[in-house]
């Protein structure tokens, strides 16, 4: 989750209090704690909150619980002059644009550092790593509007932000390391948009990277804000953010003529309208709660209150159904100070017979000697198939895994309790342990799972005789039926010294010796012997 | 004092002896012949031309002469000696560099030997007398028992207080004895357990919990998703045209949905399960029952590096209750008071956001060991767009805490690795209900 680092004198003085009543009640509009330095707060925020990813917004909110200025926050804006037309091939590429301006700026560094935090953030979130959505901030005296969104060939040159020379569309592509992050979002495009102003200085070369000529620096006071998207809500729920966070900093917002797909003016800041059902917001938080009340607590999570609506600011992207309105009371009105109820049960609870049957199995083998092992369902090639010299065609493996270590799911257990053997090489002998795990298989393009017991006894006079013995007293024990054995063979276990385990004529598992080249394979330098077989046919078998 | 055995005897006295035992000098061919396998040979008669002991002549085809029978002869009689018994210390010293070339090539071992004399004591001396007391028991036999000549007579004192040998039990895993104490506290709170596979459709995993489909949980950085494998069965009927239509538009739930293209596709991928809450939601799917309280825990997956606080494969035991007229006020108080049967008794409920839940809260635990509240677990009440799709019309709070922070804070512990670390001095070693 994203992270927002909280200067605690420049916060307490937009806030109005002190740092100890500010910690105190940071998390409960939300955010979560991720450390606390002499000077400053790191906090992670939830990205259904974009308008937390500043100290502005953060303190917005703030603001309004501690009672210091709640109610809905209103964002003026005037006309800006500034139109951009639509270059119509860009439909099929980036499709939609919307602006904004915001002029009177005076920021410092923790304001600029604040902004480009949220941007990031933006990018991250909302714009799924520019995919989607694509932020440009610009310095608006650099620009000669009108300006145009339009489509151009790979070969089309202009100065990327902090270079020095021109270079073509296709070689920021392949050359540049904005280039080779966000092209993807252009593949396979030979039309690429790009936003140029009347003189045909180049802004923006969208989702990629901005031109130099229009780059924002501290002296800068009038901005302009470009959000390209492929999808429009997301696209101007960005802007929302953006300018909002922006007119919190100073600035005066100022629109802009948008061409596509109709001719619209953006940003538009206009609340969004939802429901208010008092009855709903009862029910849920359990709360007889006046609508006075209600109306208070709303205004306390800066959420207006219009007749039979609720009024959302419009940075609030996340206010989707009524009962969104139940949770903006609890926070206005403090999660705190509603009191838990414990609610009595009215029925007896119960055991899934299954999971008791796993349990009692490891009860029984840790009463025969065994130390129980859990080990991962995840593992790697070289435990599951190469160390039992056996193919791996029929592996169930996961889709890009961060570690190779966990890439393929076991279908047996002895691969995982022989590397644990492995790893216990300096711990007293005998070693018997014992695991009772899932395991997969694949057959037919389908996954299935069961449940197998498995354990390994290991020290100098291990055997095949040893194993059988504890095979056969955990199957009396959980099946009250004597086990059956008839020579068999399994890819861990030694032709001759390997046989199948039988209860009620139905096939279970084998027991055997391990062979020594598996042995060596681990690196282990005593004989194993043990068993596996699988619980759930047991199960099903008894039932 | 340093006893010597001999090991093996050095192959080169074999060769000289054959080479002299000839009727007629051997061929390099011949000799070698005589030898199990060319390394035993070659090694043999390295040894022997490099003391000067043979040298190699004439030829085609070399024949081996032996040319100095002296230091055969020599190390012949040593090896003679050390059998019979004569210690290092006690042999010439011109022979020292020869014995530690020997210990080296392990022809000879060499075995330190102490004499201790033992004398027995004055109290030693009245034990014994005591002990041959025939009115005391060395040992109860079934034959004492039997002939009940135990009458009238004491056992033998011993020395109490020696060690005994060490013994190491056959122990459940921690984790299974956790779990198990998890399962017995919701029992006695009323859930009913339920079980369940850890492959699902994607499906029932994200969407019909109402996560978007390009929700950046459901991308590969943090989900498994199975190589090449999706369940096709699954069409857009039923509970799945409600779900998607949900996520579309809002459906008939009074949402405004997400506002996207909801795709078949993306939904049929198979993953491994993130979260529990996918069994207790597709219980509540097939019982659509109006009262009711259920469980599971089991294990989630999530495709991370494995560090001190990261797994990819962790325990969960996640809750539902279900009933009309149940509010988050319920919620609050049935994890105050889950938390403190499982031995934290310091909570607090701080609002959080999760895309299925509304209100949602995070639970925070007062952990004295970091002097710190920690994250324990989510929790919320299932939003409108979760629970109208699947058909039901009463209140649900859901939870999904993991185990792993309440045990590492139980044993004392702060890696979570060491939990699933078989480490096997750990698991034998280990305190029995620490911490509890």
């Amino acid at each position: 989750m994203p992270v927002v680092r909280i200067d605690i004198s420049r916060f307490s003085k937009m806030v109005g209090a002190n740092k100890k009543k500010l910690i105190d009640r940071l998390p409960y509009i939300g955010l979560d704690i991720e450390g606390i330095e002499k000077d400053s707060v790191r906090v992670e925020y939830s990205p259904n909150r974009p308008d937390f990813g500043t100290d502005f917004g953060i303190a917005r909110a703030m603001k309004g619980l501690l009672g210091k200025d709640a109610g809905l926050p209103r964002f003026a804006t005037s006309p800006s002059r500034i139109s951009i037309s639509y270059d119509r091939r860009l439909s099929s590429v980036r499709p939609f644009i919307a602006c904004a301006t915001a002029t009177g700026l005076d920021l410092d560094d923790e304001d600029i550092r604040q902004v480009i935090s949220l941007q990031e953030d933006l990018h991250n979130g909302l714009g799924r790593r520019r995919k989607v959505v694509a932020i440009g901030l610009h310095d608006m005296d650099a620009i000669k509007p009108p300006l145009s969104y339009t489509a151009v060939a790979s070969s089309f040159k202009f100065v990327p932000l902090g270079g020095n020379r021109e270079l073509s569309i296709r070689s920021i592509l392949d050359g540049s390391d904005e280039g080779r992050a966000y092209g993807g979002a252009l593949a396979g495009s030979k039309l690429f948009p790009v936003i140029t102003d009347s003189r045909g200085t180049v802004l923006s070369f969208p989702p990629i990277i901005n031109g130099d000529v229009t780059k924002v620096t501290s002296k800068t006071k009038n901005v302009f804000i470009d959000v390209t998207s492929t999808d429009q809500k997301a696209g101007d729920d960005v802007l929302a953010v953006l300018a909002t966070t922006l007119a919190e900093a100073g600035g005066k917002l100022g629109t802009v003529s948008i061409a596509y797909p109709n001719p619209r003016v953006t940003p538009d800041l206009e609340p969004r309208k939802i429901p208010l059902d008092a009855s709903l917001v009862r029910s849920v938080l359990g709360m007889n709660l006046s609508q006075a009340e209600i109306v208070k607590s709303l205004a306390r999570s800066r959420i207006g209150v219009q007749g039979k609506y609720a009024l959302g600011p419009r940075y609030r992207i996340d206010l989707l159904h009524p009962v969104d309105l139940a949770e903006e009371v609890g926070l206005g009105y403090g999660m705190d100070r509603i009191g838990p109820i414990y609610p009595p049960s009215k029925r007896p609870g119960s055991f899934d017979r299954f999971e008791d049957f796993l349990d009692s199995a490891s009860t029984v083998m840790a009463g025969s000697g065994m130390i129980e092992m859990m080990t991962f369902e995840l593992t790697d090639e070289k435990c599951l198939y190469s160390n039992f010299g056996r193919p791996s065609s029929e592996k169930v493996a996961v889709h890009n895994p961060k570690s190779l270590e966990h890439s393929v799911l076991r279908d047996a257990l002895i691969p995982t309790l022989m590397a644990s053997l492995s790893k216990n090489v300096k711990s007293d002998y005998p070693q018997r342990i014992f695991e009772i795990g899932r395991v997969y298989s694949k057959a037919r393009g389908e996954v299935s799972e069961s449940w197998h017991l498995a354990c390994l006894v290991a020290h100098s006079q291990s055997s095949f005789t040893e194993a059988k013995m504890f095979l056969e007293s955990v199957c009396r024990i959980m099946a009250g039926k004597e086990a059956s054995a008839t020579a068999g063979q399994h890819w861990a276990f030694s032709p001759g010294r390997c046989a199948v385990a039988k209860v009620a004529k139905s096939e279970l598992g084998h027991v055997g010796e391990v062979r020594p080249e598996v042995i060596d394979a681990f690196g282990l330098g005593v004989p194993v012997s043990g068993f596996e077989f699988d619980l759930t046919r047991l199960y099903e078998l008894l039932k | 004092m340093s006893r010597l055995t001999v090991v093996r005897r050095p192959p080169e006295l074999d060769l000289v002896d054959l080479a002299t035992k000839a009727a007629a000098p051997l061929t390099l061919e011949a000799l070698r012949g005589q030898f199990g396998s060319a390394e035993e040979f070659s090694a043999a008669f390295g040894r022997a031309r490099s003391a000067g002991w043979v040298r190699v002549e004439g030829g085609p085809p070399p024949i081996v002469r032996v040319v100095d029978s002296a230091g055969p002869r020599t190390l012949s009689s040593l090896l003679v000696s050390i059998s019979a018994g004569t210690t290092k210390e006690a042999l010439p010293t011109d022979q020292s560099k020869l014995v530690a070339d020997l210990l080296k090539r392990g022809v000879l071992s060499k075995a330190e030997a102490r004499t201790t004399s033992v004398a027995i004591t004055e109290a030693g001396k009245e034990a014994a007398t005591f002990s041959a007391d025939v009115n005391l028991i060395d040992k109860l036999t079934p034959e004492v028992i039997a002939a009940r000549t135990w009458r009238g007579r004491q056992m033998r004192p011993i020395d109490v207080e020696a060690k005994a040998p060490r013994f190491a039990p056959g122990r459940r895993h921690p984790v299974r004895d956790f779990i198990r104490e998890v399962r017995e506290t919701y029992i006695s709170m009323g859930f009913t357990e339920v079980q369940g596979r850890s492959v699902h459709p994607g499906f029932w995993n994200f969407d019909a919990l109402f996560i978007p489909q390009d929700h950046p949980s459901r991308e590969m950085q943090d989900t498994f998703y199975l190589e090449g494998l999706s369940d096709k069965k699954l069409t857009r009927t039923g509970v799945v045209a409600n779900v998607a239509a949900t996520h579309e538009s809002g459906w008939k739930t009074g949402s405004k949905g997400w506002g996207y293209h909801w795709s078949i596709d993306e939904a049929r991928r198979l993953v491994l399960r993130t979260h529990n809450t996918v069994l207790t939601v597709r219980a509540l799917s097939e019982s659509k029952e109006k009262e009711t309280r259920v469980f599971a825990v089991s294990k989630v997956y999530r495709n991370e590096n494995l560090d001190y606080k990261h797994l990819a494969e962790f325990y969960q035991m996640d809750g539902i209750m279900v009933g009309e007229g149940l509010n988050v006020r319920h919620l609050m108080g049935f994890l105050t008071e889950f938390y403190k049967k499982l031995g934290m008794s310091e909570v607090k409920l701080w609002p959080t956001y999760f895309p299925y839940t509304e209100p949602s809260l995070e639970v925070v635990g007062f952990s004295k060991a970091v002097n710190a509240w920690i994250e324990l677990s989510g929790s919320g009440v299932f939003r409108p767009e979760v629970t109208l799709p699947l058909g039901v019309r009463v209140p649900v709070l859901a939870w999904g805490p993991g185990i792993e922070r309440l045990m590492l804070m139980r044993y004392g512990l702060d890696d979570m690795r060491a939990l699933y670390g078989d480490d096997l001095t750990w698991l034998r070693e280990r305190r029995e209900l620490a911490g509890s």
